[in-house]
């Protein structure tokens, strides 16, 4: 400590021990808070279209359905980044699935049981990242045929 | 270049250095209590960064540069003594007696 510099170092490195210990007091305080939402989901409309598939091998095919070989199949048909300062409310009206329902076995056609659930990530600064689902889902069986395009 | 930095001096005595290491700890522990408390109140983590930034400021002015308040106790060195060949024959010789008895 005769040194400036050892000085420095010596205060630099007692900061970020203290900033170290306030970042896991962040991570406590906020990483055991119940954050389960009810939720309302809503179907206007199933149009189910056979198109091919060009963009290569399909490994997230989850959507729930029961298939021959798969008992729980899940896909993801839509999503939304919602940052700090926004309405965390979300009234949304006449939304279109944003990606497609990728099937790993044609099960989607004629299929009894179609689940719609909405669930999110919360991004924490320092900590778990926990997946809530919400308190509400909407369950439709899909059409007996695919939609065919008419040609004049 | 670093000449220049070197020549200037930045020693405390050793009072001085253990009031400067207790200034700076205290210092950032009080920003980082006040910091905590601030962001937990608002939500947001980073103002409580911003708030240990701001005590890292204080306490690098307060702490790095020697003020005089960290030299008011200096040890009391003894006199230089000049320097002489006169000095360096007595020496050998008192050594050379004790070795006798």
């Amino acid at each position: 400590m005769n040194t400036a510099l050892s000085r420095a170092n010596s205060l630099f490195a007692f900061s970020l021990s203290v900033m170290a210990a306030l970042t896991f007091g962040c991570f406590i305080t906020t990483a055991f808070k119940d954050r389960r939402v009810p939720v309302n989901v809503h179907v206007s409309r199933v149009m189910l279209k056979n198109v091919d598939d060009f963009t290569g091998p399909r490994e997230r095919s989850d959507l729930e359905y029961a298939t021959k070989s798969n008992s729980l199949n899940q896909v993801v048909l839509w999503d939304k980044i919602v940052l700090r300062g926004e309405n965390p409310n979300l009234v949304l009206r006449d939304m279109k699935s944003k990606y497609f329902f990728f099937d790993d076995g044609n099960g989607l056609r004629a299929n009894k049981n179609i689940t719609l659930t909405l669930s999110w990530n919360v991004v924490p600064n320092a900590g778990i990242l926990p997946l809530v689902s919400g308190n509400g889902f909407v369950s439709l069986p899909f059409p007996e045929t695919y939609e065919t395009t008419k040609s004049y | 270049m670093f000449s220049k930095f070197n020549s200037i001096p930045t020693h405390m005595d050793y009072k001085g250095q253990k009031l400067a290491e207790q200034i700076f700890q205290g210092i950032v522990l009080v920003s980082a209590v006040i910091g905590f408390v601030y962001g937990l109140i608002i939500e947001q983590f980073g103002w409580t960064v911003y708030i240990v930034l701001a005590g890292f400021a204080i306490s690098c002015v307060l702490t790095l540069p020697p003020w005089p308040m960290y030299r008011r106790s200096p040890l009391a060195w003894q006199p230089a003594l000049p320097e002489s060949p006169v000095e360096a024959a007595p020496k050998p010789e008192s050594l050379k007696k004790k070795k006798h008895k």
